[in-house]
């Protein structure tokens, strides 16, 4: 049987490689390879709680900011600090906007070149291109000035970042108008994740590599001309969500509604929880703490994460609690039978599980079938389970959703998650507003003692992250790290089950095993 | 300058909606960032419109969280910028590229056969596992670099990590992070490497040498070397164990980010924010009580800003932790404690004979202990951390005569 390796797997983070194993036109086997290892737990040791808050965040540059609240939170839980209101407000707000900043990054420059190509663009027609934008809602621009650009740089016979790609595989199915309002997007997205993590700026200081939501709340403290310029920069990005991202996933998906028959994976979810409300309960965040197995809800611990190594380059324990997690590590030769990850196989209870906005989205629509609040009591905050419901009507497939767990289900629940947190921030905005007015906000508490052990466990945009710490005298006695990609390209366990992004591979048609399209969407659809 | 490509340009301007004011204020702006005079703006702004064949570059990624390409998507004043990084052919840059695997990999293979390439290497160079501790496609990530850089005109390490490691560098650093030009010398490539600090990297920077590069040097690297101001620093890479020399443009390393802080009027009136989120952060004071590093980190930060100049660090409300400095993490750890043992990170020096940049730590450093010890006497500071020393380094920048 053949093998077909997509090494390296680009438009991600950090290096990633994705082997297959196809047979008769379907990937039979597949395994997921972390191939980067640079040993940050070992180097917290011994150093404060806020030098974990400034270089955890350094594991990833497009989603720092959770990282930093994770850690912040680690040592807040172990610390017995209380957040004030005001740093909660502030860190939702921080949050949101790199969320809305990593899903419009995500779907129009990491993903988006596997379904639309530009080249195909070039065969548009101008004014069906507009007939098309305004039959599906979308925004429209200049279109032809786009056309035009594209020309120019297609004539000048230098692809640059487009070069030797395989835009000629029958995947690449979109009507070229279709494609010029994808591409013409795509050049606007750039702009507008640039006004999302302008948010983070004045917030964090800078994107990436947020400053200020240290250990007890947060440093930066809002004046009425900062949450003004917080405001409107929300209100661009919503715009931009509900005149693009959501339309054009619209367009898009009748196109590929193959994809919602395979790239599932695992079927297990789990979501930490993200964005606080008051009572500061992970249970009872806006996106909820859960876990589900078969679109059936359950409760999840930090304390029901394990860490298996057998398939991966490190000779330390294995099965271990990441609170007491050993990381020695140990490169041998990379083989699928034996080692072949710096990833470890990060396990819930056991089993592989996936984490992202579509374990978020069924998590929290699960929640919110059962009657929990995800609003926070706010009026026209369109809800997980209000805009699942109405895309699967969209799609002609309404009450079944079930078809979420798909390759196309991962790539439409970001993008509506997009829309919820895009409602949420305009809250808290105007809840921070009303905060300060009242002249009482604290955004800051310090700390009573130096010594405990806890644990900081939040969501990222591209999935679950949390954060052990032991902290003794004030300086890190033990540190442990599990990052959103962990869970989801975990390597086989100690019993050689696969992880989520390797079930979610097996099973998928590839048409060219040379040109394997399929599996690099799948893979892209984790948002590694 | 040929009519029809001084026409090319603004076309492609046009179709932009970015007037010929816009660019030439851009151009103006850029000339700043190099340290010229705004009368160079014109000189820029001839040598973009004579740019019409793409340069070729490659971008790679040692360990790096992306964090450098992350900055590099939110350049000032985009539609300008971008003409300006469209200049450069980018054949590989894994973040945005369309092609992945084998197809992705054949476009480093061909640009290296085609030569006269520019090299960016955003992340550290892994050393650890005998270089094992970065594979693509089961190739090291070092030996991919080492033969990238050997054919490269010049390389521009951007980010902490491509300068010295970064924070993998740091103790005990597990994973063997290093620097890109400690790596060069250990497998004697001598091509030109230019370093651009900070964690992450500034996008104003990177644009700006890339349009040193290409318009004021005409792709020439010892022109570019010639004309562009630049400042030595030196360190021990105690991985290898072995002194390095770093090359970084003079005009993002020569004054510190406490020369140039909006808060330091603050500091000279002795008004500290002592506690986060307290009524002293929201009247914007000094933050060198809650361990600000800004005054011994060499950077312009508070001059470029980031995210398109909404606002930086300190603005924020939050001290500089010195990641525009080397061995950063190690250097200025514990990052809420003032340090009164503090290292420099090596000697400055400029090593271009014939360009007039200056020295300017000594004086900074030596005003700075001066105010110190000035309103400690009139008993502004208090019980707050002690005021550091003035460094041997500075003593001897000071005998040489400091400034000129």
């Amino acid at each position: 049987m053949a093998r077909t390796v997509i090494d390296p797997v680009t438009r991600i983070e950090g290096h990633l490689r994705v082997e297959v194993e196809v047979k008769d036109g379907k990937v039979v086997d597949a395994w997921s390879s972390g191939t980067l290892y640079r040993g940050m737990e070992t180097v917290l040791l011994d150093r404060s709680p806020e030098d974990a808050f400034y270089v955890t965040q350094r594991i990833c540059g497009v989603c720092p900011i959770s990282h930093s609240h994770a850690s912040a939170q680690a040592t807040e839980n172990a610390l017995g600090i209380t957040i004030p209101e005001g740093g909660r407000l502030v860190r939702n707000l921080l949050e949101a906007a790199q969320f809305l900043h990593s899903h419009i990054l995500w779907f129009y420059q990491l993903t988006a070149l596997d379904y639309v190509s530009p080249i195909n663009a070039l065969n548009a027609d101008i004014a069906d291109t507009y007939a098309l934008a305004q039959a599906a809602g979308t925004r429209v621009a200049d279109f032809g000035a786009v056309a035009n650009r594209l020309k120019a740089f297609a004539e000048n016979g230098q692809m640059s970042i487009f070069s030797n790609h395989y835009w000629d595989h029958p995947g690449y199915a979109l009507p070229p108008e279709l494609d010029l309002i994808a591409t013409t997007h795509y050049l606007e997205a750039l702009e507008v994740q640039a006004v999302a993590n302008e948010i983070v700026a004045i917030i964090a200081g800078k994107f990436s590599h947020p400053m200020t939501s240290v250990p007890g709340g947060t440093a930066f403290v809002p004046t009425a001309d900062k949450l003004d310029d917080i405001l409107f920069r929300f209100l661009k990005v919503k715009e931009f969500v509900d005149t693009a991202l959501i339309p054009d996933t619209l367009a898009i998906a009748p196109f590929i509604l193959d994809a919602t028959t395979y790239g599932g994976g695992c079927g297990n979810f789990i979501s930490w929880g993200v964005f606080e409300k008051s009572d500061l309960v992970p249970e009872n965040r806006y996106m909820p703490r859960g876990f589900a197995q078969g679109l059936k809800a359950e409760g999840i611990s930090p304390d029901d994460v394990t860490e298996d190594v057998k398939h991966s380059w490190y000779s330390s324990g294995t099965g271990l609690n990441p609170s007491k997690s050993e990381t020695q590590v140990k490169y041998e030769e990379y083989s699928t039978e034996g080692k072949y990850s710096y990833g470890k196989a990060v396990r819930a209870k056991g089993l592989p599980a996936e984490s992202g906005p579509l374990s978020r989205m069924i998590v929290t629509y699960l929640a919110e079938a059962a009657g929990t609040d995800v609003t926070g009591g706010a009026a026209d905050v369109r809800t997980p389970k209000m805009l699942i419901d109405s895309t699967l009507e969209a799609l002609g497939v309404a009450g079944k959703p079930e078809v979420l767990v798909s390759l196309l289900g991962r790539v439409a629940a970001r993008n509506l998650e997009a829309a919820y947190v895009a409602d949420l921030a305009l809250v808290w905005v105007n809840e921070l507003v009303a905060a300060l007015a009242g002249g009482e906000a604290k955004f800051w508490q310090a700390a009573e003692k130096d010594t405990g052990a806890g644990v900081g466990a939040w969501e990222a945009p591209r999935g679950s992250v949390a954060h052990w710490i032991d902290i003794k005298s004030g300086k890190i006695a033990h540190y442990g790290i599990v990052a959103p990609t962990t869970w989801d390209i975990a390597p086989r366990d100690d019993n050689d089950v696969p992880g989520p992004m390797e079930q979610a591979l097996i099973g998928a048609p590839i048409a060219d095993p040379e040109r394997p399209l399929e599996a690099l969407r799948i893979a892209h659809s984790f948002d590694p | 300058m040929a009519q029809e490509a001084h026409g090319a340009i603004y076309d492609l301007l046009a179709v932009r909606g970015v007037s010929r004011r816009d660019f030439m204020k851009y151009c103006g702006y850029v000339a700043a960032t190099l340290g010229l005079s705004e009368a160079a703006a014109p000189q820029i702004a001839a040598a973009v419109e004579k740019g019409a064949k793409l340069k070729p570059a490659l971008w790679l990624n040692g360990g790096s969280c992306t964090g450098c390409t992350e900055s590099m998507a939110q350049v000032d004043t985009p539609d300008v910028a971008t003409i300006v990084l469209e200049l450069l052919s980018l054949n590989y840059f894994e973040t945005i590229m369309a092609a992945a695997g084998e197809q992705a990999e054949k476009n480093i293979a061909d640009t290296i056969a085609a030569g006269n390439y520019l090299l960016i290497y955003e992340g550290a160079v892994m050393m650890g596992e005998d270089g094992n501790t970065l594979l693509v496609n089961g190739h090291k990530g070092k030996d991919i670099l080492e033969e990238a850089a050997a054919g490269a005109q010049a390389i521009l390490a951007v980010g902490a990590c491509a300068v010295d490691g970064g924070w993998i560098y740091a103790h005990p650093n597990p994973a063997g992070g290093i620097g890109v030009q400690s790596f060069l010398d250990s497998v004697k490539v001598a091509t030109p490497v230019v370093n651009l600090p900070c964690c992450p990297t500034s996008p104003e920077w990177v644009v700006a040498m890339v349009v040193q590069w290409l318009l004021v040097a005409g792709d020439d690297p010892a022109v570019f070397l010639e004309k562009t101001a630049l400042l030595e620093k030196k360190y021990h890479d105690n991985y290898r164990d072995a002194d390095v020399s770093l090359l970084y443009p003079e005009y993002i390393v020569g004054s510190t980010i406490h020369d140039n802080c909006p808060r330091r009027g603050h500091f000279e009136n002795g008004e500290f924010v002592t506690e986060f989120g307290s009524e002293e952060e929201a009247k914007g004071y000094c933050l060198y009580k809650v361990g600000c590093k800004g005054p011994q980190t060499y950077t312009q930060c508070p001059v470029t800003r980031w995210n398109r100049s909404v606002s930086w660090c300190v603005n924020s409300g939050a001290p500089c932790i010195g990641c525009g400095g080397l061995n950063w993490v190690d250097n200025n750890a514990p990052f809420f404690k003032r340090l009164s043992s503090i290292q420099m990170g090596g000697s400055l020096g400029n090593v271009q004979p014939g360009s007039v940049g200056a020295v300017v730590g000594g004086v900074a450093a030596a005003a700075l202990v001066a105010h110190g010890l000035g309103m400690k006497a009139a008993g502004r500071i208090g019980d707050g951390p002690p005021i550091e020393e003035m460094k041997a380094y500075d003593r001897k920048r000071m005998a040489k005569g400091g400034d000129k």
